[in-house]
């Protein structure tokens, strides 16, 4: 058997049907999202219509995403890039976030059973806390503190860029016990929503895209928890969980990476999709020499989408397999989301002043498109990734 | 070769990045969330006489030579592309006025110059690529020796209450460029105001269609004007856009250098790793090539052969529309989530650059390559 690069059917058309119900349910609500920076109100009534099984997590008991003969991490890929093609509002709304990653990356089976599979049956939405005002990538510097007090924790600091930090159900946030160990000091705690001493400072920053995510900033005032929430904790294990809350962070981010390439992947080819389709009626507008070019330029933003896939799915085919490579999800994270910016910027310019106009969302998935390349680890960081699989650590 | 700048551009340099930092920068937000400069900000600038260029002889300051012009727009666009976009595009009528126009309009020039409430639009932009030796807009002289105005003009900066609305076109019959004033109530006019979602709301625009009779009068320089100014003075008013490309990434990568030396990661400010900082370095370098370049093509412009340079400007033009657009992105990456946060400009100045690269882009200018 040679290789092959094709998707199955069925899950051909899972990502086909949640595009075109994107289009012609979702999409109609984005520039509202975006003014008034919150998911559309009759959202619950929206996502009902979904003609396939989205895995929503604001609902009880909704029927998980199904499953195809490729791996749900390959699945996964379909699903992001064709769930942010009709908008990026659609996502969040479906809850989930990305606190219960670490649970399961970090936590004790207990922990696991507790915290994390009530989330994948349904109707939680769990984050994660990490960056802090003074960092982000280097997060060696975790300044907030856990202080062991009997049988509790005490969390105290500020941590800022959290998703969905206003309204989860637990926030998994990451503390140093101990600062003179910097990286390998810092452990992981579930904080659960409304735990006093928990503050949010600021439900949503003001951004330049992506404006109805909730961004939360997070303020930990002696706030309280118990000692079972330390993850990887167990009542007999007197040195505290193996795995640093460092390094266990990252090591739950890296596969679900590839899924942010996909997002941007999602915005560029509905970019593209809607400007050729403008531009063919405009077509007598162009020169025959522009319009050749332009139809060439066409083809190769498409040509350069499929070059990104080729790339997240090679990286979630791995961890599927049993075989996860961090230097493949790092490239499949690394390589679409600058592209994506240009070509959604070119597809603005193709069209002209008015592509930059509010009558077409191009503008907003600009605007949209440039976290991409900074959340979940910059395509700096991805460049590190690669670059150690190459030439080592010469820096620690 | 002399590439020492002149007194008066040093001048005119400290002058305008003085405005633009302190008065355009801090109003910059507000002015986009109100859709409109403020009054005292358009005052301030308009009172430089940098963007309303008017002979001394109409009550003006004088009509400045491109390079100069340049080195202004470069340097108000240092503190806010928008404003400082708004004033130049207002002004531009009275500059074309003023090279081309005869008595019929120089009589306006005088209140154009003194009355800082007064707005004025050039009808220019016509997307698709075209330059104005492809325009599709036509002025074409009628069997009765009045004028018929045909086309469609894009981003034209206040339309509704200009006055006077002056539109550029092509004369079918002598295949040369052609400009007249045309009254914005007539009802062959209708003006669309943009609704604008990226950038530059300060400065309001419209797209404005055209088919309109108009007498000989209105045409500017009357029907022997010399198509060699006239073009000439159009391929100014196109290059202060690569100016301000030019003033906006030049800040933002200033900014996002400074931010560097102050964030510290893995144990050293930012700056010290070259992944952050040669991206800004090579958008240093392609800032200076682009402003070389403006410098270059005014000095052409400012020859006395009058020519038009329109190839080199819409190059021009089109270069710094992508190193505008990447060196703000580039401004933006450097501070990451805080880049991405309006307590910081350089979001404001990645729209702004974005927007203005579509308003006279061309796609034989440039071709879209991946990132990697």
């Amino acid at each position: 058997m040679s290789l092959s690069f094709a998707l199955s059917k069925p899950l051909v058309d899972y990502g086909r049907a949640i595009r075109e119900w994107g289009v012609s349910e979702c999409r109609p609500y984005a520039r509202e999202a975006d003014e008034r920076h919150r998911t559309p109100e009759n959202w619950s009534k929206i996502l009902d219509t979904a003609p396939v099984p989205l895995g929503r997590h604001d609902l009880p008991h909704a029927e998980p995403k199904p499953t195809f003969e490729e791996s749900n991490w390959v699945r996964d890929v379909v699903f992001y890039e064709s769930i942010n093609y009709g908008d990026v509002w659609v996502q969040p709304a479906l809850g989930g976030g990305i606190g219960h990653l670490v649970v399961s990356a970090m936590g004790t089976p207990e922990q696991v059973e507790r915290w994390h599979d009530p989330v994948v049956s349904g109707g939680l939405t769990t984050a994660f806390a990490l960056t802090e005002p003074q960092f982000g990538s280097d997060t060696s510097q975790v300044a907030t503190t856990a202080t062991r007090d009997g049988d509790a924790w005490v969390l105290n600091g500020t941590k800022i860029f959290c998703s969905a930090g206003g309204t989860a159900e637990y926030i998994v946030v990451f503390a140093t016990t101990d600062k003179s160990l910097r990286g390998k000091g810092v452990s992981a705690f579930v904080v659960p929503k409304g735990t006093p001493g928990l503050v949010v400072a600021k439900f949503n920053e003001n951004k330049l895209g992506i404006r109805c995510w909730i961004t939360s900033e997070l303020v930990f005032d002696n706030c309280v928890i118990p000692v079972e929430n330390q993850l990887g904790w167990t009542a007999d294990a007197a040195g505290g969980p193996k795995q640093s809350g460092h390094s266990g962070a990252l090591a739950a981010l890296a596969f679900n990476r590839p899924n942010m390439g996909a997002m941007a992947i999602g915005l560029a080819q509905a970019s593209l999709d809607v400007t050729t389709k403008l531009l063919a009626e405009r077509k007598v507008g162009f020169t025959p020499h522009r319009w050749s070019s332009i139809q060439g330029e066409l083809a190769k933003m498409d040509h350069v989408l499929a070059r990104g896939r080729r790339l997240l799915f090679q990286s979630q085919y791995l961890v599927g397999r049993g075989t996860p490579d961090g230097a493949a999800a790092a490239m499949a994270k690394g390589y679409p989301p600058q592209t994506c910016e240009r070509l959604i910027r070119r597809c603005m310019q193709l069209l002209g002043p008015e592509g930059t106009s509010k009558d077409l969302l191009l503008e907003k998935w600009y605007r949209d498109v440039k976290i991409m390349d900074i959340f979940e680890g910059s395509g700096e960081v991805q460049r590190i990734v690669v670059g150690r699989t190459l030439m080592g650590r010469l820096v620690s | 070769m002399d590439l020492e700048p002149a007194e008066e551009h040093l001048a005119v340099a400290e002058l305008a990045r003085g405005i633009g930092l302190e008065v355009l920068s801090s109003a910059a937000s507000a002015a986009e969330a109100q859709r409109r400069v403020p009054e005292n900000v358009w005052k301030t600038v308009f009172e430089t006489g940098l963007t309303v260029p008017v002979p001394e002889e109409f009550g003006g300051g004088g009509v400045m030579d491109t390079v100069t012009q340049m080195i202004a727009v470069e340097n108000l666009a240092y503190g806010d592309p928008a404003i400082t976009l708004a004033a130049v595009w207002s002004g531009a009528a009275a500059l074309l006025i003023a090279r081309c126009g005869t008595e019929d309009h120089t009589g306006l020039l005088p209140r154009l110059a003194a009355d800082p409430t007064s707005r004025s639009a050039v009808a220019l932009y016509e997307g698709h690529g075209r330059a104005p030796a492809e325009f599709a807009s036509t002025i074409t002289l009628t069997e009765h020796g009045q004028w018929r105005i045909k086309g469609r003009k894009l981003a034209v900066a206040f339309a509704a209450e200009a006055d006077p609305l002056i539109v550029v076109g092509m004369d079918p019959t002598t295949g040369a460029l052609r400009a007249a004033v045309v009254p914005t109530s007539d009802p062959g006019v209708t003006i669309e105001p943009d609704d604008r979602g990226l950038a530059l709301d300060a400065c309001a625009t419209s797209t404005v269609s055209f088919d309109v009779t108009i007498a000989a009068g209105n045409l500017i320089g009357g029907p022997e004007a010399d198509p060699a100014t006239l073009a000439n003075t159009v391929s100014r008013i196109r290059l202060a856009v690569a100016a301000a490309q030019v003033g906006t990434a030049q800040r933002a990568v200033e900014y996002a250098a400074k931010y560097a030396t102050e964030r510290v990661a893995f144990g050293r400010p930012i700056a010290g790793f070259q992944g952050v900082s040669f991206p800004l370095a090579e958008a240093q370098i392609r800032i200076q090539a682009v402003r070389l370049e403006i410098a270059d093509v005014a000095t052409q412009l400012d020859d006395a052969a009058l020519r038009d340079c329109e190839d080199q400007v819409t190059r021009v033009v089109n270069y710094a529309g992508e190193v505008g657009a990447e060196s703000t992105r580039q401004a933006v990456q450097t501070l990451g989530g805080h880049g991405f946060i309006t307590e910081h400009p350089v979001e404001l100045w990645y729209r702004g650059a974005a927007a203005l690269s579509t308003l006279d882009f061309d796609p034989l200018c440039s071709c879209f390559e991946p990132a990697l």
